[in-house]
């Protein structure tokens, strides 16, 4: 016993500075990552700032029970996942797309020129993203409805006020930005793609399409699976930034969604117990996802993520 | 077979030339929506209520950045924007640094339960109040310390540039331990120098990241003068959307003003986004490698 406790003790010793290196660290997700797990708690308080977080009244599930039986949480739920669903079926193939046409140039320079096109939305701020989508789709002022007015003689959308148009330009934004950028992994997992497989396939007459079809989408399968499943982890998640500049006073009933919600009537009108409770929801029903969609891709035979 | 072969060679040459068309139409429309911007921010304000501004700068002038330059405020709120991602991304990258290395060290006592310490808080994210009312309650408020400080480690990040380290081979740090040197001598004068590339990559996915964010800006900072460029431009833009809805057209009550809003949003945007332009080249390289280093393990 003594023995071990004293090789505890002297490899302690040696590595005290690795230990003194992790101490902030460790500080920091103590206090930044695990407090506010505490704080948490006040989803079961009525929390009023002049009593603090420990000093204020335990009410139960009182918050729990409004949130569930109010509109407003079965409509941000569902905005919350509609949203999501529009972006993992018209968002997810597209990178998917834009590789498969990339890995088929053959002139360098081009390729390049396109990749780096396809790749500026990613690092330009939703801010500056939606204040240039605002203003290009503005019923106004903007040249997609100036175009169709002027070719087609349409009647100006509008895209951005409009409860139907919403979602659209929404999902539209999340590809621009995104889609480009999206087909870096599925591009390293085409070009680890042996070629001798393509040149056996070019000698037994196989076309271009059959090439994709039976060998580069084979090959980049187990990436596939995994950002789809990586994906379906975050369904819960909207991207905060992206909604808040979209979203507007007119079409809250299909552009409100956790997040911003928790924002305007959290933050805004200081409802802070109401909505914690929102958001522990939020954050349990993540937990749960992300959990069983790991457990999914290791009985797939995937590399789980942990 | 020679028939079949020509049919072949043409279809793919046809193939090849629809491919290359879509491709360079998606580009085009990749860079279509900032040079509808960087267009708008030269044309005069009635060309653009008219909707006469698609391709080309439609009664060129500059009047929209004079007036940005003469109000100033843009170019504090940049000012500011700068300071916040620089410190930002120092702390990022020593904190990150802090905790990649002794946690990539196998032989560290304890550093499962570490590893199990800090990927529990990637499974379970706290929501927005809690962490406003920590910020709140810790006087950090109109300070950015509070943007920093919730933000000092990306748990991603950290792990990328651990399995990195991982990655390096141990019998240089071995030979430099037998030589007598110390943790802190051997992270600072080996491992360091031989993590450039992945050093670089982080370092600017945090620094971009600082860039573009708002949403902490929103919630912390309430004071004019320390706002940031995103902020100030999050601020424009909602204001000039909800005058457009208020008012239907959105062209009534700014006659008299020589330049719509449109105009000065437009020259705004350009502003903020010029200096992500001007090192884009450089930044794409690196972001590129540093997802693909993540990828591998992470």
């Amino acid at each position: 016993m003594k023995d071990t406790r004293s090789i505890i003790r002297s490899r302690f010793l040696r590595d005290r500075h690795l230990y003194l290196m992790l101490l902030p660290v460790i500080l920091f997700y103590l206090v930044f990552k695990y407090a506010p797990m505490i704080g948490e708690m006040i989803a079961f308080k009525d929390y009023r700032l002049g009593d603090g977080i420990f000093g204020s009244q335990w009410v139960g599930f009182k918050h729990f029970e409004s949130l569930f039986g109010s509109i407003d949480f079965w409509r941000v739920l569902r905005n919350t996942l509609v949203l999501n669903v529009y972006s993992l079926v018209f968002g997810f193939p597209v990178p998917i797309v834009l590789a498969l046409l990339l890995n088929e140039v053959r002139k360098e320079w081009y390729k390049r020129t396109v990749q780096n096109l396809l790749y500026l939305p990613h690092f330009i701020s939703w801010v500056v993203l939606g204040g240039i989508f605002i203003a290009i789709l503005s019923p106004s002022t903007g040249v997609v409805n100036a175009v169709l007015q002027h070719v087609f003689g349409m009647e100006p959308i509008y895209f951005m006020a409009d409860s139907r148009w919403w979602p659209v330009a929404y999902t539209l934004s999340g590809i621009w930005r995104e889609a480009g950028w999206g087909t870096i992994l599925y591009l390293a997992a085409m070009a680890s793609i042996d070629p001798q497989l393509y040149e056996a396939a070019k000698i037994d007459g196989a076309s271009k399409l059959r090439q994709t079809w039976h060998i580069t989408l084979p090959g980049i399968r187990s990436t596939v699976a995994i950002l789809l499943v990586l994906r379906m982890g975050s369904m819960l998640d909207v991207g905060l930034e992206q909604t808040l500049i979209l979203q507007n006073q007119s079409v809250l009933d299909v552009a409100d969604v956790i997040s911003t919600y928790v924002y305007r009537v959290g933050l805004q009108n200081m409802n802070y117990s109401y909505t914690t409770a929102l958001g522990l929801f939020q954050s349990l029903i993540s937990l749960i996802l992300v959990v069983g969609v790991n457990r999914l891709t290791r009985a797939f035979g995937e590399r789980g993520l942990w | 077979m020679i028939i079949r072969n020509n049919n072949l060679s043409v279809r793919s040459r046809v193939g090849t030339a629809v491919n290359y068309t879509l491709l360079g139409l998606f580009s085009l429309a990749a860079l279509y929506p900032l040079w509808y911007v960087i267009v708008s921010s030269f044309s005069s304000s009635r060309a653009i209520t008219a909707g006469e501004v698609s391709l080309w700068p439609v009664e060129f002038n500059t009047q929209a950045y004079l007036r940005l330059f003469d109000d100033g405020q843009l170019f504090v709120a940049m000012g500011n924007t700068i300071v916040v991602t620089v410190v930002g991304t120092l702390l990022n990258m020593v904190l990150t640094t802090l905790a990649a290395y002794p946690l990539s060290r196998k032989r560290l006592k304890g550093r499962s339960l570490l590893l199990m310490f800090i990927i529990f808080t990637m499974l379970f994210t706290t929501g927005v109040i809690p962490n406003f009312i920590l910020v709140k309650s810790l006087g950090l408020m109109d300070s950015y310390w509070s943007l920093w400080l919730p933000a000092l480690i990306s748990t991603y990040n950290m792990f990328v540039m651990k399995s990195f380290m991982e990655g390096l081979p141990e019998e240089i740090e071995e030979s430099a331990a037998i030589d007598g040197a110390g943790d802190w001598r051997i992270l600072v004068q080996i491992i360091l120098p031989l993590c450039k590339p992945i050093m670089a990559a982080l370092s600017l996915f945090y620094a971009v990241s600082w860039w573009n964010s708002y949403f902490n800006v929103l919630l912390y900072i309430t004071k004019s003068t320390l706002q940031t460029l995103t902020l100030k431009l999050y601020q424009m833009i909602l204001q000039v959307n909800q005058s457009l809805l208020n008012n239907g057209t959105g062209s009534e009550g700014v006659d008299h003003v020589m330049l719509t809003p449109e105009g000065i949003k437009a020259a705004a945007i350009v502003i903020a986004v010029t200096p992500i332009l001007v090192m884009y080249p450089f930044l794409q390289k690196h972001f590129v490698k540093g997802v693909l280093i993540g990828s591998v393990k992470g």
